[in-house]
């Protein structure tokens, strides 16, 4: 046998999404959990064999089989849900899973043809974004919950509340019409928006920027921009968005790994055809009179690409734009980067003003980042203990090891 | 060089399943434990099934051991110069399981 290739990171990630999506599609969604279920347990054998024998040349396929096979037997088990059987046994000569094929009305991309099937619109809205995040991104609970910035317990209740739903609907084999897609565009879209973010700002573990995730969150635009019902402003804006932060990430990470701020990025290191290529996006954007989030957030993102220096950056017409989208989206996080904004036009005492005035209820706790500028904003101001304070908050709270670098570098200079 | 015998338990409560993430991961460290010991790992060490028999007096019931909180789920052979030498392999692999470690009596 020829040497076992290494796997490349996030395999699994990517491959158990994939799996759980071509299953399903034979499978019906709702058989979801079914098909979740033997993506685990085809995993689970993986993780034995592949332990013992290396892993086999074709580890796609072998996860494709394993799993398919694994579903075949359940369903005998079973002998009610018997629709499924044929479409999985005339797949059986397969070796691998069967080429995307599709209609010209139909959405070709598997991956995100299942997220708009997720979406659907009678699945309580928070669910709908969970659920996707969680079955076709590969998130684990604890991933999800960051991302929304909940907790565990409450992205497990949404989650069954969305299986729930979609086994009650049974939209089996559902296709939807076009204008079906047209109202899931923007829970698709959130979802496309917060696995790109994910990628940017990595929560846990070794790599502070997770390059796949973010290229998938492009690929997924990308193809939805080229489908009727996402060749529309909001898609080509949200493109753009991406485009523009993708363009800073060589310059994100130095030699050791951690977080440069965006102050000290060497901006000749950013990509400059990811920067004309979102340039092209935002032009397309600006057609029609919708102006949403993602429009006002792109814009943010080419102000910074735009200044030759950080201290060119016009934090005047930062300031505006958080401020509509404060309107337009509200969320702690926005206001908590309109106070940033707000520290470099009037000084970190206003920011820390507008800091205290969002209501307590609303604050993110449990994020770390508003920690994180707390801090920052007190430093500036000499204050260090209230600063060593509300950084070693952010220490506690944070498991991305870039994250901890740096806040231990700040933290020394309190002392 | 004597042989010794790594019994592999886990809890029978299932823990909270692994993310796609966490399982690559743990691959990726047992097959470098693998790689690393692959001159002291004798062949023949396997993973077992759940399920089982139990022959007891004569009588047969389905095991392993349905109240117990462990079972055993996999069981290597390994080659080293004492105890101390294996406790130290055994040391190296992947966390997750109860590790016994027996030494062989010889007598086959």
């Amino acid at each position: 046998m020829s040497e076992p290739r290494e796997l490349v990171e996030h395999f699994f990630r990517h491959e158990s999404g994939r799996l759980v999506a071509v299953l399903t599609r034979s499978l019906g969604v709702r058989r979801l959990e079914l098909a979740e279920d033997v993506v685990q347990a085809a995993l689970m054998q993986a993780l034995q064999t592949w332990s013992r024998r290396g892993v086999p040349e074709d580890a796609a396929g072998w996860l494709y089989r394993t799993a398919r096979n694994l579903a075949i037997d359940a369903l005998r088990r079973e002998q009610t849900h018997v629709l499924a059987l044929p479409r999985l046994a005339g797949e059986a000569e397969r070796a691998s899973p069967p080429p995307e094929a599709s209609f010209a009305d139909e959405i070709g991309d598997e991956p995100l043809r299942l997220l708009f099937v997720r979406c659907h619109e009678a699945v309580p809205a928070e669910s709908r974004v969970a659920l996707a995040l969680k079955t076709l991104c590969g998130f684990s609970t604890a991933e999800v919950a960051r991302a929304l910035l909940t907790t565990d317990a409450n992205v497990q209740k949404r989650i069954e509340r969305a299986r729930d739903r979609l086994r009650e609907l049974d939209v089996d084999f559902d296709t939807p019409a076009a204008a079906q897609l047209g109202a899931r565009l923007d829970a698709v879209l959130a979802v496309i928006y917060l696995l790109f973010s994910q990628g940017c700002h990595v929560t846990h573990g070794d790599m502070p920027i997770r390059r796949d995730l973010c290229d998938e969150a492009r690929r997924l635009a990308w193809m939805l921009a080229t489908h009727s019902v996402g060749d529309v402003p909001a898609v080509h804006a949200l493109l753009a968005l991406m485009c523009f932060h993708a363009a800073r990430f060589n310059a994100r990470v130095d030699l050791d790994g951690a977080i440069v701020l965006l102050e000290e990025q060497d901006r000749s290191a950013w990509n400059w055809s990811d920067v004309r290529e979102g340039m092209a996006w935002l032009a397309r954007s600006a057609a029609g009179d919708e102006l949403t989030r993602y429009h006002v957030e792109a814009g943010i993102a080419w102000e910074h690409c735009r200044a030759p220096t950080f201290a060119d950056t016009d934090w005047r017409r930062i300031a505006e734009l958080y401020d509509t989208l404060e309107r337009i989206a509200p969320s702690p996080l926005h206001s908590l980067n309109r106070a940033v904004a707000e520290a470099y036009l009037h000084g970190p005492q206003a920011a820390l003003d507008r800091l205290a005035a969002v209501p307590k209820e609303v604050v993110p706790t449990r994020y770390p980042g508003w920690h994180v500028v707390l801090g920052e904003l007190h430093f500036r101001l000499g204050q260090h203990a209230a600063a060593a304070h509300a950084w070693q908050e952010a220490l506690r709270l944070t498991t991305a090891r870039a994250d901890q670098e740096f806040l231990r570098r700040r933290l020394e200079s309190t002392v | 060089m004597a042989k010794f015998l790594f019994i592999y338990r886990e809890p029978t409560v299932s823990r909270a399943k692994p993310s796609p993430e966490e399982m690559q991961a743990l691959q990726q460290a047992w097959y470098a434990w693998m790689q690393k010991f692959s001159s002291a790992i004798v062949p023949g060490g396997d993973g077992l099934k759940h399920s089982g028999r139990v022959v007891k007096a004569g009588l047969v019931t389905d095991g392993p051991y349905v109240e117990a909180k462990e079972i055993v789920v996999s069981f290597a052979i390994i080659q080293a110069a004492d105890y101390d030498a294996a406790v130290a392999i055994a040391r190296e692999c992947p966390p997750g399981h109860t590790i016994e470690i027996r030494e062989f009596a010889g007598y086959a």
